[in-house]
Formats: structure tokens, sequence, C-alpha cells
């Protein structure tokens, strides 16, 4: 098993999984806020439309779906009003 | 320094590896750059390393392809995104070491194709899900939920039901927006298309076992949810694919599935300026193309579903065939290329008299484009509303995308446009009456994809 965080929470998931697939496999599926303040999370899964970004290690505009996750990585989200990822 | 190549392929599916292998074979030095990890693109998607030794068929046909292709000497450069294409046929590539260019003699592009979405009241909620998504998933045995709606068109969605069963989900319904009836010219159509008839016969006879409801001339209206899917509304379709009054039925889900078709993914061919051209029945704007696959910038082919939607036994072939083209324009080898010509070329024309049968059966009618309300999301980035983009071509005069686009930011976020730009092209036909031609699309701007300020600079040769 691989831990990670999400804006300080700890999560665990495969080797291979990705942020997204993860994630789903805890039972979350809402990790940003849209522009007009909805929730978003995975949509199309192949790295096209960018509604599943994140930050992962500093790096913004990280997409959930297509970055695998490795031990201690830190990913943020803007749920906490960070505004735009 | 620019890197060089004979033949520089752009997507490792099946198109380019077909490519590939047929430009390799006539004696051409070939590089592929791929986006993901491991070649195979959507359709030969590789599992990861620990379910390898549980991998289907068509997972090992394209372990297989991609095989022959190394063998034969073609480079792949995995996890690497091109983001610009000029029509000197220079590259501008970005992976993990870094950005470079790549400058190809003949390139070859065969970036595929992405889901349709169309915007439905809820369709921004997290549990709504493309199909391909739902599948993603499935590689990693992650599941996407606990009762699962599938509302869309075409064999992916019955596809994607078969194989959440396989995971024992409990799907809810299959939702087939196309009016599936059995006639003539589907019976001639399928004459020899026993490998289409064989997956689709198991899928329907899974969903059968399961007593999971295939709903033929259904689809869904809206999603319901706060921060996630908690149900959907669901209708009855009329033969333009618009709900029948009356018909609605509440359903109590986690999670949908949906997808109406594919868009062809063709940034990189409008990026060096080909000539495009508007064609419905092949997903919407498509290359102008000759019988090799030509686009109309001297020395850049563009093949498979990136070039008009008709599935991976297309990609092959046309693959096979621009590789072979290559050789020929590069002087190599020309008697093997003949024979790779006079060996796909029947097999392509059975597929494209397919194609035609499939796409009108499947190409989304104009209802499916008229399911958002005024406040409804449309252009999921910049979270605009239809009220906004219908204001903008009413009152302030926008006409096309480009117009749409500088006057409401619509399209103007990390997709590009290319997930809201297909229906919001449609929204302006229906309420210009112009036709999808003169509406446009939004410009491929660079990067196409999103880079990490300052891993790229331009330079000026």
């Amino acid at each position: 098993m691989i831990s990670f965080t999400v804006d300080g929470e700890t999560f665990t998931g495969n080797e291979g999984d990705t942020i997204a697939s993860a994630l789903y496999a805890n039972g979350k599926r809402s990790w940003r806020l849209g522009k007009a303040g909805d929730y978003r999370g995975l949509f199309c899964g192949i790295g096209i439309c960018y509604d599943c970004l994140v930050k992962v290690d500093g790096m913004s505009w990280s997409r959930a779906c297509q970055v695998e996750i490795h031990p201690g990585m830190c990913v943020e989200t803007n749920l906490q009003g960070e505004g735009h990822l | 320094m620019t890197y060089s190549s004979d033949v520089l392929i752009v997507g490792a599916g099946p198109g380019g590896l077909s490519a590939a292998l047929a430009a390799a074979n006539c004696g051409l030095k070939v590089t592929i750059v791929d986006a993901y990890p491991e070649p195979g693109g959507q359709y030969y998607h590789q599992p990861p390393s620990r379910y390898r030794n549980e991998a289907t068929n068509r997972q090992k046909v394209g372990r297989i392809l991609w095989r022959r292709a190394v063998n034969a000497g073609v480079e792949i450069r995995s996890s690497t995104i091109v983001w610009n294409l000029d029509n000197k046929k220079n590259a501008s590539i970005h992976g993990s070491g870094g950005t470079e260019t790549i400058h190809g003699e003949i390139v070859i592009l065969a970036t595929g194709a992405y889901e349709r979405t169309v915007a439905f009241p809820g369709w921004t909620l997290p549990g709504v899900i493309t199909a391909g998504a739902a599948q993603t998933l499935l590689y990693r045995r992650v599941k996407p939920g606990k009762r699962v709606l599938l509302a869309g068109t075409g064999p992916l969605q019955l596809v994607t039901a078969a194989n959440l069963l396989d995971a024992h989900m409990k799907v809810i319904c299959v939702l087939e927006a196309a009016r599936l009836y059995p006639s003539i010219d589907g019976g001639i159509a399928l004459v020899g298309q026993w490998g289409r008839i064989r997956e689709g016969s198991r899928s329907i006879a899974q969903l059968f076992w399961h007593r999971v409801p295939y709903r033929v001339g259904w689809g869904i209206l809206r999603a319901h949810g706060r921060e996630q899917v908690e149900g959907a509304t669901i209708a009855q379709l009329n033969s333009e694919w618009q709900p029948i009054p009356g018909s609605e039925q509440e359903v109590s889900c986690d999670t949908i599935c949906t997808g109406y078709g594919f868009i062809p993914f063709n940034a990189l061919a409008k990026m060096a300026g080909a000539k495009f051209v508007w064609d419905t029945a092949l997903g919407g704007e498509v290359p102008v193309r000759d019988e090799y696959f030509r686009t109309s910038i001297p020395g850049i082919y563009a093949i498979g579903d990136s070039a008009g939607i008709g599935g991976y036994r297309m990609a092959l072939y046309e693959g096979a065939i621009a590789g072979a083209s290559a050789a020929v324009d590069l002087g190599h080898r020309v008697p093997l290329a003949e024979k790779i010509f006079q060996s796909t070329s029947r097999k392509l024309r059975n597929e494209q008299r397919f194609q035609k049968y499939y796409s009108r059966l499947f190409t989304p009618k104009d209802g499916i484009f008229e399911l958002s309300h005024p406040d409804t999301i449309v252009c999921r980035c910049e979270g605009i509303t239809r009220d906004m983009i219908e204001k903008a071509v009413c009152c302030s005069g926008a006409k096309t995308l480009q117009e749409l686009k500088a006057v409401t930011r619509c399209g103007m976020g990390e997709c590009q446009g290319r997930v809201c730009g297909p229906t919001i092209s449609r929204m302006v036909s229906k309420l210009t009456g112009m036709s999808m031609d003169s509406i446009g699309s939004f410009a491929s701007r660079l990067p196409i994809f999103p880079l990490p300020a300052g891993s790229f600079q331009i330079t000026q040769d």
C-alpha cells in the first residue's frame, strides 16, 4: 500500500493507482471547486477535460486522473477556498 | 538542439503503432511520442504492472503490437506530450527530460479521440463520469460507485456496462438514445463483422443475465445531488432525441456513466494550419486528407480517430497505409509499401462501409444538445452557463465560437474548449440557423496542454 496526503489527510492506495482512482477507492469523489463554486472531481478520465485538477508536491494544474501516487505524495485541493488551482 | 527522425508519430494507440510498424519495416527511422506511461492508447490501454498477468485479450494484442514495433526499431517516448507543431514539421515536446524539439521528415498524427459529453443539468456533479473514465477505474480494480446508471449512445456504453457487471457492480439500467431497430441495411452492414457481433452479443447477454434493463430510445435529463450524484431523471426520447413530455422517471443512483460517441482530437493538425472541414458523421471538424491520409500541409499525415471517428480497426489500416506511404514519399523500399497498400485497402474499404452505417445509427441528434437549463454550466472550466451564451449571441451579436470566447470566456479554460466547443456550436447553430462551418471552432492555442510555468521557452531560429 502507498500512503499519500490530501490537504493533510492521509489516504492509501495501490501501486499503479492514479490520484483519482485512489480517491475513488476511498469513497472520496469531490475534490475541487469550479469557478462557480460547485463541486468537481473525475470526469473524462483520460486527461482531456482538466476537471480533476489538484496541486501535487507543489505542482499546479496536475490532473488527478493522470498522475500516479507515490509514497509521501502531498496533494492539495482548492476546497479550503484557495481559489483557482 | 533539434532531434530529427524520418517519421515522427504522435500517439501510440492502434493507429500510431500500426503506422510505426509499417514505416519501420520499410526501412525508416521512426520515433513515436506518446502522452501516456505505456503505449496502447485508449483501445489497447495497458493494465498497471501488478495486474499484468490478468490482462484481457485486447490488452495482450496491444502489447504484441507494441513489442513488434519496438523489435522493428521504433523508438517510443512515453509520458511525453507534444504541445506544438508548426507547418515545417517541428514538434515541441515536453517529458521527464524537459522540453525539446523533434523534427520529422514526415509527421503522422494519430492522437485519437475523446468522448463526447453533453451539458444536462447536474452534469458537472462528481459521480457523473464518462464511460471511458469508468474503464480507467476498472483497469485499476476500483469501483466507480455502488449503483451505476449508463446514459449515452454507442457500443462503449454496452461494453462498459458488461465490464461493470463483470466487476460485480450494480448497474441500474443502460439508456441508449439511438433507436436501434433491426433493418435490412443494418443486416448488410454487419456481414463479415463477426468480431463486432461477438462483442455486442456478449455484452447484451451479460445485461440479460443480470436482468439489467437496456432501454433503447431513452436518455438522461438531469443528475441530482449537492456534493455528488444522488439520483437522476430519465425520459424516453423521440426520433430527434428530444425528451417526450410525460415519460420522465426518477432513478436512484450514485454514479452516472455518460458518453455520446467521440470527438476527434485534432489540435495538432490545427496548430500546423491544416485545412479542415465539418463532417457530422465523422465526429465534427476533421482535416481534409487525400487517399493516403496526407493533410493539406506537405509531409503531415493524420490517421485514425483523430482525423474522423472510425474505431480501432480503421486506425490500424489507415496507419499501415500512412506508414507505407511515408516510405514512398522518402524513397524507401517501395515494393514492400506496394504490398502493404494492396493487403490493406480492401479491409479499409470494408471498415469505411461499416462506418457509414454506424454513424447513421449513433450520430447524436439535436435534442441531446438542448437538455441544459438557463443556469446549467456549459463551459466546465470557466463556469459559463447556457444563459450567458444565449445572451452573448442575442444581445452582443457573437456568432462564431471565437467571438463567443471573447465575450463570455467560454472555451478559455484549461481544456481549450475541447469539452464545451462541440455543444456550444450546436447551440449557436440552433439559435442563429448558421452552418457549423461558419460558426467555426475554438482556435488551438500554444501550448495545447497547460505546461508548468518556466518549463518551456520559445526560441526563434
